[in-house]
């Protein structure tokens, strides 16, 4: 079986040294909360399973949000923030993994320049050679994919090696641990 | 050679060299690499991960034909287009061909090599198709219409301020030089250009024969972007990133950006199979696959390995060379070690004639290859290339052939040297100009005088009294131990001795061939390689010690690999190669006689330099230093110790001096700063250079061999 205290101890350790937000929270609600104390603009916040099923968008909206679930490709450029789920993660560099082949979970986490993303912290994966498992169920279950592995923020060195973050991706990552959202690696 | 070729390449060196801030941002990028590097790696067995990558790299070029066809069938099942071009031109104009159908005005890159590596930005302009670099480090190098000068890092050579004039003429407001204002200039520069662009060009750090997908390994999040936006996503991939399995893949991922940057993973990985959603479409994409010259690379033995290259730049990040001058001279697109060899292949080798010459052979890429390419080796077979098609230079050709192979010749030359220097040396051991072998290059660094009487003449007086001698060993001297530190030589035999060890002189040992071989004058080095092992088995030695490094890889690798294929010689080789072992190396190793030197010394505050084929060459660097303190010596670390110390032979007396030059400051600096009042090594060469610029500056640190310690040690103990 797996350590799970153990794999979201190195998970939590290994994002935050680079440059991740992780918040752990109690449940949804809480959440939402934390959003909200973020964000005034608009929020891209595109379908996907653990969020239909826990009724996430009319949450958001309700707790006063600007909540956008269409026209992306008009409305991504100006939105302050964009919210998704997580397929899995991996402990050893605290990366996320999102099936993003859907339009809209990459135009909403590319664009705006905060991305929060919603954990179940049973996804967590001891390294990326673990995960070549869950990696390929999502190759044998789709006939196409756009599969994205994020860590941190994005960042450049380009000028004199120094560490910028925030140079066309977003400038924000928060990670929020959320229990029992899904257990299910190919469900994001 | 090419006069005029060759002209512009000094110049480039000495605008480089002209450049100090250039060198400092290099000097200190390597330094904070290694660190960075050290703790990304901090938890994970590098040897064995890089024994893996070479592994599965070389399985694929062996299955090439089968594991293109795999991804090609997969990639196109997913709706995919995947074109293979034969050449840059090739690819070039498939891509500008498509972007005239698609009518396209713009098309947004990330960053890209293979693209590079084409010239693609040249040919979509005359398309009319006008390409923007997304990439930070692009598109400055774009906007000041230069090349990349580094792989992973394409404007390591530029600074705030320079990048900050280059956005004012963009922007047509004048730009603070403040670095996270010049990020935030270039995101709100470019992000119209994803949303106005019709194609998105990316390369791919690996393609997957098992999905026929693409995997982007990348920070900035422009590949994304790129990939996302624009409804054509054109993705230009060399044929030598294909891995058979996700798995495969991963272990490359695990291991790039560690090498590449220090860091644990870059911010996306991103992986594409076939053509995805697309603003209510299909995306339309096409997967150009990139042959230019790898098919023939592969067919190379001598330097196929280099296909194994996962392009993490850290071949560069460590070489002293490439620290000295960077990437616009140590490089043609591709840089580095590695692009010594790209270049020949993709570019032709007429490219690569100068930078192939540009290497000093330290081998700290070899180190560092998470391939674990062997990349001093290919680059000395290109060498050889080179020189069999140009010609070595005819001076050299002359001492080569005619003199070095006939060795009485040889000797009686140096000899002769010896007594020409006379009325010049007026009994100093160094002198500022040495007639004949050396040349004048005496401003940065003295030069020994070759002594009077060399080591096989003086060895036969020495007596040796040993009653029961454990081993009989042949000393193989080398040039510089033979006729310029004779003294070096007997203390070898002093040391021995007082192990119970017996010492002879085998009087038909050559030089080892190695300024031969890295002139790129192969058959000398063959022809010598003959007359040492001969020289060197007769008398049936139970070891043959070496004083100098490079030397024993001549023995231990150069003559079995020159030797291989020829039944009379192959075993003989084998033989030498068994028995050859450097001096410290045996002390320590084979005799287990560390300890008979305890205490003996009169402490002194010593630093240990590591030449570079001892400790990356024979793996040997822990011995040293273990007699050093055993004797009773205060070691104390030097910064870089094992750093190159600029000799590498004619390298610093006559291909690159001005290099040479630069890295031995380095080197005194660093012994310097150590605080001690010795400075110990294991080659005669490092001697040579570190004791000539020691003495240069009028510093009082002296330079010795490890074994003149010891055995000064057995004399402060008599
Ligand atoms: S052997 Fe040394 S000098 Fe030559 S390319 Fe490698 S690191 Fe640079
Ligand atoms: S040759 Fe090795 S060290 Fe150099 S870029 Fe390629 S993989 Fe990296």
């Amino acid at each position: 079986m797996k350590n799970l205290p153990e794999l979201k101890k190195s998970f939590v350790a290994a994002a935050e040294v680079v440059g991740a937000q992780v918040v752990d929270c109690k449940g949804l609600k809480q959440a939402v909360d934390y959003l909200v104390e973020r964000v005034d603009g608009s929020l891209l916040c595109p379908t996907f399973v653990s969020g239909e099923k826990n009724g996430l968008a009319d949450k958001l909206k309700k707790a006063g949000l600007k909540v956008v679930t269409e026209d992306f490709r008009n409305q991504a450029a100006s939105a302050q923030a964009g919210i998704t789920g997580v397929n899995f993660a991996m402990a050893d560099t605290g990366t996320l993994a999102l099936e993003s082949t859907a339009e809209d979970i990459r135009l909403a986490t590319t664009l705006p320049e905060v991305h929060f993303a919603l954990l179940d912290p049973a996804k967590i994966y001891a390294d990326s050679l673990e995960a070549v498992e869950p990696l390929r169920q999502l190759h044998q279950r789709d006939p196409r994919n756009y599969i994205a592995y994020i860590t941190g923020p994005s960042r450049t060195a380009d000028i004199e090696r120094v560490l910028t973050i925030g140079v066309h991706g977003p400038k924000e990552l928060h990670i929020l641990l959320v229990p029992k959202l899904s257990n299910d690696p190919l469900e994001m | 050679m090419n006069k005029q070729r060759s002209k512009d390449y000094r110049q480039r060196i000495d605008k480089a060299l002209a450049t100090p801030k250039l060198q400092d941002a290099l000097h200190k990028f390597g330094d904070a690499f290694l660190v960075a590097r050290g703790n990304a790696f901090a938890k994970y067995d590098f040897e064995a991960m890089r024994d893996e990558i070479s592994q599965m790299k070389t399985s694929v070029r062996e299955n090439h034909a089968e594991l293109l066809q795999q991804f090609t069938q997969n990639a196109e099942a997913a709706g995919a287009t995947v074109y293979l071009a034969k050449t840059a031109e090739d690819a070039n104009n498939y891509i500008a061909e498509l972007a005239k159908k698609k009518g396209a005005k713009l098309a947004v890159k990330s960053k890209s090599m293979a693209s590079e590596e084409t010239h693609l930005n040249i040919a979509l302009e005359k398309a009319g198709t006008k390409a923007l670099e997304t990439d930070l480090g692009e598109w400055i190098i774009q906007l000041a219409g230069q090349r990349p000068s580094h792989m992973v890092m394409p404007a390591i050579h530029m600074f705030k301020e320079e990048v900050a004039e280059l956005f004012s003429k963009e922007t047509g407001k004048t730009e603070q030089a403040e670095i996270a204002h010049l990020v935030e200039v270039a995101r709100n520069q470019l992000r119209q250009g994803y949303l106005d662009a019709e194609i998105g060009i990316t390369g791919a750090n690996i393609a997957v024969a098992e999905t026929g997908g693409i995997a982007l390994v990348t920070n900035e999040g422009n590949a994304r972007l790129a990939s996302t936006l624009p409804k054509t996503h054109v993705a230009l991939v060399g044929i030598e990133k294909l891995v058979p399995t996700l798995e495969d893949a991963t272990k490359v991922v695990r291991v790039l950006p560690k090498n590449a940057t220090g860091q644990p993973l870059t911010s996306y990985v991103t992986w594409i199979r076939g053509a995805v959603p697309c603003d209510g479409e299909e995306k339309d994409l096409h997967i150009v696959l990139l042959d230019n010259g790898r098919s023939t690379l592969a067919e190379s033995p001598q330097c196929q390995d280099a296909l194994n290259c996962i392009r993490c730049g850290a071949c560069a990040n460590v070489c002293p060379v490439y620290q000295t001058v960077g990437g616009h001279v140590f490089g043609h697109i591709y840089i580095g070690a590695i692009g010594i060899i790209l270049t020949a292949f993709f570019h032709g080798l007429e490219n690569a004639a100068e930078i192939v010459r540009a290497c000093i052979g330290c081998r700290s890429c070899v180190a560092i290859c998470p391939s674990k390419i062997d990349l001093e080796e290919i680059i000395l077979s290109l060498r050889e290339t080179i020189g069999e098609e140009e010609g070595i230079g005819a001076g050299k050709d002359i001492v080569f052939r005619k003199v070095m192979r006939n060795r009485k010749l040889f000797h009686g030359l140096i000899r002769a040297a010896s007594v020409m220097q006379k009325p010049v040396t007026r009994g100093e051991s160094s002198i500022r100009h040495l007639p004949l072998f050396f040349s004048s290059l005496t401003e940065w660094r003295t030069l020994p005088a070759v002594a009077e009487k060399p080591l096989r003449d003086v060895i036969l007086q020495q007596e040796q009294e040993v009653k029961k001698p454990r081993y009989r060993v042949a000393l193989f001297g080398g040039c510089a131990n033979d006729f310029l530190y004779p003294e070096l030589g007997l203390d070898l035999v002093t040391v021995m001795n007082a192990l119970d060890v017996e010492v002879f002189y085998p009087q038909e040992q050559n030089c080892c061939g190695v300024p031969a071989l890295y002139s790129g004058d192969k058959e000398t080095a063959i022809e010598l390689a003959k007359q040492n092992i001969d020289a060197m088995l007769e008398g049936n030695p139970d070891f043959v010690l070496t004083t100098c490094p490079t030397c024993t890889m001549a023995l231990q690798r150069d003559f079995v690999e020159h030797l291989k294929d020829n039944p009379a010689w192959a075993a003989k080789a084998e033989r030498l190669a068994e028995i050859t072992v450097d001096a410290a190396g045996f002390v320590v190793n084979q005799l287990g006689a560390a300890d008979q030197f305890k205490q003996l010394a009169a402490s002194e505050k010593v630093t240990y330099h590591d030449s570079c084929h001892l400790k990356r060459g024979a793996g040997v660097w822990k011995e040293p230093r273990q007699l050093i303190e055993t004797a009773g010596h205060d070691l104390v670390e030097m910064d870089h110790a094992d750093r190159c110390c600029g000799f590498g032979g004619s390298y610093s007396l006559t291909s690159h001096p001005e290099i040479s030059k630069r890295i031995l400051g380095d080197k005194l600096q660093d012994i310097a700063e150590s605080g001690a009042s010795c400075v110990a090594m294991d080659c005669p060469g490092c001697m040579m250079q570190i004791r000539g610029g020691l003495e240069k500056q009028d510093s009082k640190v002296r330079a010795q061999h490890t074994i003149e310690l010891l055995a000064e040690a057995l004399r402060q103990k008599k």
